[in-house]
């Protein structure tokens, strides 16, 4: 293997070794470490050629698919993985084949050969189930979420497709505020309190990160309402919209652990609002 | 009510206690029911608890009467109205 790139995604170290050169897509290069040698949490193995009956071995245990795209399968082998990459633009092509191993710290990745392009590794969707499984690994989360931060005070904002967390993040960048990212996060705990990071996108953004003192759950309303969530509710309601593949019990339990332990610290509230900077007073007058 | 159908399936969710509370998370295969998860309260979790392979909806009565010092009709219509909730929402 003669290139390594090391990433910081989260504070997290994830080195890609390649044996032929590899190319990033534009999102991820401001997150490409050159200043210090530091602990890998996870490698990435690059190689090229599919192998022959690459998961026959294996079962499958998950698949992202609906009706108008084929994102990804997941198998399994004991407790390693096994991963279908699917193309984008023709759902029935292989993009890549993946694999995980037991304690999620290595990935093996396997590009097709092409005479014409130089391999991405980490080609939608291979990056973002990389990085699920780099929090998983780390014991933190990634969500769809928004989220802000005034200098003080980091907000979360979560909620289904549609249901404002571009919108919100636009309010409050007009009022002045560091928008982390407007639609997924990694979230830690460390030992001053959960902290709010963005992850490479399609478009290039510097790597940013923001403490986290209030969970949002929004929906557009007529008029801005808050009603702050405790309990099993809370936990559920946030938990849900984390990026999960739910097909085995301690990936399950971990995220149930980690959501259960931060809805007793961060407060968690339902906000339906008005898609305007009046929500921001809202917050300061109701929420946090 | 088939009690035992309701137990077989319990092995298919994940659940976690909060205080008094149960939070169920289904195990899937599939992306489309990602984010579909289940909270009981105190009742929900008791009558949950309380259902083995071999309860009946009688010995299921008997329980909550006691642990919630309820009368009896009140307990049948209580647990009748969770169990029918329960097999729909969790599509038991």
């Amino acid at each position: 293997m003669q290139d390594v790139i090391d990433l910081n995604i989260a504070d997290f170290s994830v080195k890609i070794h390649a044996e032929s050169p590899v190319e990033l897509e534009s999102g991820y290069l401001p997150f490409v470490n050159k200043t210090d040698e530091r602990m890998t949490d996870v490698d990435i193995y690059c190689y090229t050629g599919i192998p022959e009956n690459p998961l026959a071995d294996y079962q499958l245990v998950f698949e992202a698919e609906n009706s108008e795209q084929k994102f990804y399968s997941i198998y399994m082998k004991n407790k390693a993985l096994g991963f279908i990459m699917y193309d984008q633009q023709n759902k029935n092509e292989i993009q890549q084949i993946a694999y995980l191993n037991e304690d999620l710290s290595i990935w093996k990745v396997y590009n097709p050969i092409d005479t014409e392009n130089i391999p991405l590794p980490l080609k939608y969707p291979m990056g973002p189930i990389m990085m699920h499984y780099l929090a998983q690994k780390c014991g933190a989360v990634m969500m769809h979420a928004s989220c802000t931060f005034d200098g003080q005070t980091g907000r979360m904002f979560t909620g289904f497709s549609g249901n404002g967390k571009s919108t919100m993040s636009k309010i409050w960048a007009d009022a002045g505020n560091l928008i982390v990212n407007d639609d997924r996060i990694i979230i830690r705990k460390t030992r001053e309190g959960y902290f709010a990071y963005n992850t490479p996108m399609f478009y290039q953004d510097i790597p940013k990160k923001a403490p986290l003192h209030a969970i949002y759950l929004i929906s557009h309303f007529p008029e801005n309402r808050l009603k702050k969530l405790t309990g099993a509710i809370a936990v559920s309601r946030v938990m849900a919209f984390c990026i999960q593949n739910n097909f085995e019990k301690n990936l399950i339990n971990n995220h149930l652990e980690f959501f259960s332990a931060m809805c007793t610290k961060i407060p968690v509230f339902d906000l339906g609002f008005v898609p305007d900077a009046t929500v921001i007073d809202c917050i300061h007058t109701h929420g946090i | 009510m088939d009690l035992k159908r309701i137990y077989n399936n319990k092995a298919r969710f994940v659940v976690r206690e909060i205080g008094d509370e149960l939070i169920l998370v289904p195990l899937t295969g599939n992306v489309a029911k990602m984010n579909e998860m289940f909270t009981m309260n105190e009742t929900g979790k008791f009558i949950w608890e309380n259902i083995t392979e071999t309860t009946t909806v009688e010995e299921l009565e008997q329980a909550v009467t006691n642990e919630f010092s309820i009368d009896p009709d009140t307990a049948r219509k209580d647990i009748e109205l969770f169990l029918n909730q329960l097999v729909a929402k969790l599509n038991i």
